[in-house]
């Protein structure tokens, strides 16, 4: 079927224009602008953590370097793991999970709007919270793992672990409600015809994803109220004067923290199965297995947290079961990679800066993967825990896996987002500036670490045969900080300066790619019924999707006034033109975010023995807060 | 123009880890490498380091070989034919699902074997050597001799040593790269690590580092592990059980009798030695590794905070009689345990009882010499960020006052206390 309009030049510019404005960002519900904003702050948030890699580098130059403190120090590795992980990689995937699965989904918007903005809200919020201390030099400085009992307050009296167990909470309940959110839409939101084994593959990984987010948070959450109480309250959940177990937090956190990880992975695999297989004109290979490798994945993650934990004399059985279980996780890991390496495989591989950084992304998590598995060995684990060697291991899956996969989703959906390229010059130097950098930087550490170097230390002697190898990384650490300032200037100068895209500038096979670049606001102007996996390839090649299986127009749908036959929208029009009804903008979900984090911060004078401050400032928020739930709760959504 | 590149890069890259890989071995190179076999333990632990690395490097060579191959064989070219749309193959899909899976069981298997072995009660006849970790130092007790040492630990080669391991306050974790795996110190937990070292090392010198983030100075808190002769450990260890050198009980009989030790006076040069009222046999104060056979990665090269002053020319006439009693003044016998002196038995700090036989002070952070111990005794929060131990010296800031300190010694009483330390052989 051809489109519905005579084709017209998508608008790139804001489709309401009475929609700009910072008020209108404040109170928004779309979800393609709570996606956007997530993208900047999530980006910001980027710069930050790397920032601060940066002086933790320059410190670690050369051994007794004395460029910064050993307190300064402990605080930046601190806040770099906890701002990479909370405030960067996380809410880069929540940017995509945003803007994309309901695109991908056929639908309108996510099952709860309001409840979106909420969380992008609370993130913005949280971060801040987490992240202003360092400017007064009281950050967070236990680890961004925080093992009891080094932050119980016997033995960290000052306010920087208030702030990390307060952040991390505030930030935790914005994943979960998000994770609510998502599951939500794509169970039910999905247009007619889109079965499950249908859906895109980044979708699919990310509706694992937020059963993962479910599953391993309330640990976490256990794990911090414990702490908040014993620092709070003198519960003696870890006081080791009344004779706590250290390994009590550690069990609670690697319960989360093992999950968390792939959390931080999945939506980077999601990403790269739909790049790849759109620059290899041929669909992904292995579907189903992808799916179900994925699924897998998820669930034997809650299996191996004790990996993290082969030094702490669990014995010789327990050793042995989490040994046998990381290993066993290897194995649907691997089948990815090579069924995303068949997939490129007898294609026509167009080398776009996205599918370099998806290629990366397979050549990369290789390597990580395969230091992974080392540890898997707890006698050899011996002797890499805790050292350059995990550090070298989990950066290879991270930088090189995470934040690779997510820059070729950046490049991928730039156009669609924002209706305008990234310039591919500046993306090819961004791209090998990065691979080298990355490589240059985290590649030596493999050595450094098997050589005898400690993780989490502020300097080392010299003469300890671990000179070059810090060199070496420090100036990987500069290749990179000129790498992301490359992508920061073509990220800011291509909004307004890029090559107009239109609705499909890849040629790719999913939903998102059927209407303007970037979307009007209500999505699609008539939902379209799928038919099969790859919708917009049956309608523009369908040769290329000639044996996969298809469904009729009108078998196993909903019936859905709204939704007729896969077509292409080139036309954006408002939705008050079309008679659309969507989510009215406004402001509740950020006042009862505020109001939230307001509440949290008047426990911070609870132990500086300012009670009636604490009080006032807690109650009031929380009274706030409830005001502007009840009103939120009984206002109509559209 | 990438994929040119790319071509020429790869052999140079993969040059250059060879390279690399097989430069780890050097000894004088990487004093703390993990990779030579010199105890049982690390033995286990290389061997099946060899065979995790052995797949590791066909999983590597075999994957990034094919997406190489593919990225190159496949690019898009001009006229190319359009692509078979190919959606999966089963038999492959097996056949990538089962090879990992055999490659893991044989990886499993020897590691199961090696957990079992190396987590087995130690062999009967080991020595015993009790670690307790605090922030930022070692401890180490033998309790078959009934003495404490700290930050410098004393095994035999060729037999077996069990680590007890405990802590006082925060996780730690005690590793020595050379000899083998770390463990954890947790507290109101005791961990056992046990180890033999080959006999044929010959008397040898190793680092060793705490491996579990622990707080300020972390960084800091290092140790010595000396792996001796058998005779020259029980030389070691029976002299450090016995009291320390200036307290020992003079022999009875009348002043002058051969034998009689008085306290130290130190000599023009600073080198202390022990005088008698009637000259007699230097008392023996047992083995201790010898300074000149020190390697260089054991000795510290920490520098000394530019802005930490002492009057070295002080040292000299520092007299350790007059430093017994500072030792007092200065409050040190509230952390610091010396045996034979009835005033100093506190067992919160190091027990510095033969402190003169150790190389290193601090932690493991620096050279055990008059000008350093002096200045670590004025201020070693200055030396050692977050250093628990109080600063001494008149006049420096001291955190916990929030000013300066004004109960403390002056500059020649830390002179005197030098002397007294230094006596303690």
């Amino acid at each position: 079927m051809a489109s519905i309009a005579a084709p017209t030049t998508a608008s790139h510019a804001s489709t309401e224009p009475e929609n700009t404005g910072i008020w209108s960002w404040i109170t928004t519900v779309d979800h393609k602008r709570i996606g956007t904003l997530y993208l900047w702050t999530a980006l910001f948030f980027f710069i930050v953590g790397g920032f601060e890699a940066t002086l933790i580098r320059t410190q670690l130059m050369r051994p007794n370097m004395g460029f910064v403190s050993a307190e300064t120090y402990n605080q930046l590795f601190t806040m770099h793991g906890t701002t990479m992980v909370f405030l960067a990689v996380m809410p880069l995937s929540a940017a995509f999970f945003n803007f994309l699965i309901p695109l991908q989904i056929g639908a309108r918007d996510v099952a709860f709007p309001r409840l979106n903005a909420f969380s992008y809200w609370v993130y913005l919020l949280g971060g801040i919270f987490i992240t202003l201390p360092i400017l007064f030099q009281v950050a967070p400085d236990a680890g961004w793992f925080g093992y009891a009992p080094l932050t119980t307050t016997r033995f960290s009296s000052g306010p920087n672990i208030d702030f990390w167990v307060l952040g991390l909470q505030i930030l935790g309940i914005s994943s979960l409600a998000a994770a609510f959110n998502f599951i939500t839409t794509i169970i039910n939101l999905r247009a007619p015809g889109m079965t499950l084994m249908r859906m895109p593959m980044f979708t699919w990984m990310s509706f694992v994803v937020q059963f993962l987010v479910i599953l391993a948070f309330p640990p976490i959450t256990i794990a911090l109220f414990f702490l908040l109480m014993d620092r709070f309250f003198g519960t003696t959940f870890y006081a080791i004067a009344a004779g706590a177990d250290p390994l009590l937090w550690q069990h609670l956190f690697w319960v989360f923290g093992h999950p968390e990880v792939y959390i931080l992975i999945l939506p980077a695999f999601g990403l790269v199965s739909e790049v790849l297989p759109t620059f290899s004109r041929k669909p992904l290979f292995g579907y189903n297995v992808m799916v179900y490798s994925g699924i897998m994945i998820g669930f034997l993650g809650f299996g191996v947290w004790a990996h993290h934990m082969f030094a702490v004399g669990m014995g010789a059985v327990a050793d042995s079961i989490f040994s046998l279980m990381t290993m066993l996780i290897a194995i649907p890991t691997g089948v990815k990679i090579f069924n995303w390496i068949a997939t490129m495989w007898s294609g026509e591989i167009r080398f776009t800066v996205s599918m370099k950084f998806a290629i990366a992304l397979i050549a990369m998590f290789t390597i990580g993967g395969i230091s992974g598995v080392m540890h898997s060995s707890p006698p050899a684990d011996l002797q890499q825990t805790d050292t350059y060697f995990v550090v070298a291991h989990f950066h290879y899956v991270l930088f090189g896996g995470s934040i690779m996969g997510i820059f070729a989703g950046i490049y991928f959906y730039y156009p669609k987002m924002t209706g305008r390229h990234l310039n591919e010059t500046q993306g090819n130097w961004h791209f090998w500036l990065n691979l080298i950098g990355m490589n240059l930087t985290f590649f030596p550490m493999h050595f450094s670490g098997l050589l005898g170097m400690s993780r989490r230390i502020y300097t080392y002697d010299a003469g300890q045969g671990f000179d070059m190898f810090n060199l070496l990384a420090t100036y990987g650490t500069y290749l990179l900080v000129v790498a992301t300032a490359v992508f920061v200037w073509n990220f800011i100068r291509s909004h307004t300066r890029g090559e107009i895209a239109g609705n499909d500038p890849w040629g790719a096979p999913t939903l998102e790619w059927s209407i303007p670049s970037p979307p009007p606001e209500y999505n699609f102007a008539k939902l379209p019924s799928v038919t099969s996996r790859y919708p917009l390839w049956d309608l523009n090649n369908p040769e290329m999707t000639s044996e996969i299986a298809h469904s009729a127009a009108d078998a196993k749908v909903i019936t859905d006034s709204h939704a007729v036959p896969m077509h292409i929208e080139t036309e954006t029009h408002t939705a008050k033109e079309l008679g659309i009804p969507m989510p009215f903008p406004t402001a509740k979900p950020f006042v009862v975010a505020f109001s939230m984090v307001v509440m949290f911060c008047g426990l911070l004078f609870l132990r500086n023995d300012m009670f009636a401050l604490s009080m006032t400032v807690t109650i009031s928020g929380a009274l706030v807060m409830v005001a502007g739930l009840y009103s939120w709760l009984t206002s109509p959504l559209e | 123009m990438s994929m040119l590149r790319l071509r020429q890069a790869a052999p140079a890259l993969l040059i250059a880890a060879a390279l690399l890989t097989l430069s780890a071995c050097g000894m004088t190179e990487y004093p703390n490498s993990t990779f030579n076999p010199n105890s049982d333990f690390n033995t286990a632990i290389d061997n099946l380091f060899d065979r995790l690395l052995f797949w590791g490097t066909i999983v590597f060579v075999v994957v990034e070989a094919a997406l190489i191959f593919t990225i190159f064989r496949f690019r898009k070219r001009p006229g190319g034919a359009a692509p078979k749309q190919i959606h999966g193959n089963v038999a492959l899909e097996i056949s990538w699902t089962v090879i990992p899976a055999v490659i893991l069981v044989l990886i499993a298997i020897p590691t199961v074997k090696t957990i079992f072995e190396t987590q087995a009660p130690a062999p009967a006849g080991a020595l015993t050597v009790e670690v307790t970790g605090h922030q930022w130092w070692w401890e180490f007790h033998y309790p078959e001799f009934g003495f404490s040492t700290a930050n410098e630990v004393y095994i035999p080669l060729g037999r077996t040593t069990n680590f007890v391991l405990k802590t006082k306050d925060v996780l730690h974790s005690f590793w020595i790269p050379q000899m083998g795996g770390k463990r954890d110190l947790i507290t109101n937990k005791t961990n056992y690590m046990w180890f033999t070292p080959n006999a044929d090392l010959g008397s040898s010198a190793w680092n060793g580092f705490c491996t579990e983030y622990c707080g300020s100075s972390h960084a800091n808190m290092k140790f010595r592990l000396f792996t001796v002769e058998p005779a020259e450990f029980e030389s070691w260890a029976r002299h450090q059980a016995t009291v320390a050198v200036p307290h020992r009980t003079p022999a009875t009989g009348a002043p002058g009798t051969p034998g009689t030790t008085t306290l130290v006076t130190v000599a023009s040069n600073p080198s202390v030695t022990v005088t008698d009222s009637v000259p007699a046999a230097e008392p023996e104060i047992g083995y201790f590794f010898p300074a000149a056979d020190l390697p260089d990665h054991v000795i510290p090269k920490t520098p000394i905070p530019a802005d930490l002053p002492f009057d070295d020319g002080l040292l000299a006439g520092g007299d350790a009689t007059r430093g017994q009693q500072s030792f007092i003044l200065g409050g040190c016998i509230g952390c610091h345990a010396i045996n034979g002196n009835p005033m100093a038995m506190s067992p919160i700090g190091p027990n510095l009882t033969h402190l003169a036989t150790r190389h290193t002070i601090g932690g493991g952070l620096f050279t055990n010499d008059a000008p350093t111990l002096a200045r670590w005794i004025k201020n070693a929060k200055k030396m050692k960020p977050g250093a628990l131990m109080n600063t001494i010296g008149i006049g420096e800031y001291e955190p916990l006052l929030k000013g300066p300190v004004t109960a403390g010694l002056t500059d020649a009483q830390i002179a005197d206390v030098v002397a007294y330390l230094r006596s303690l052989k």
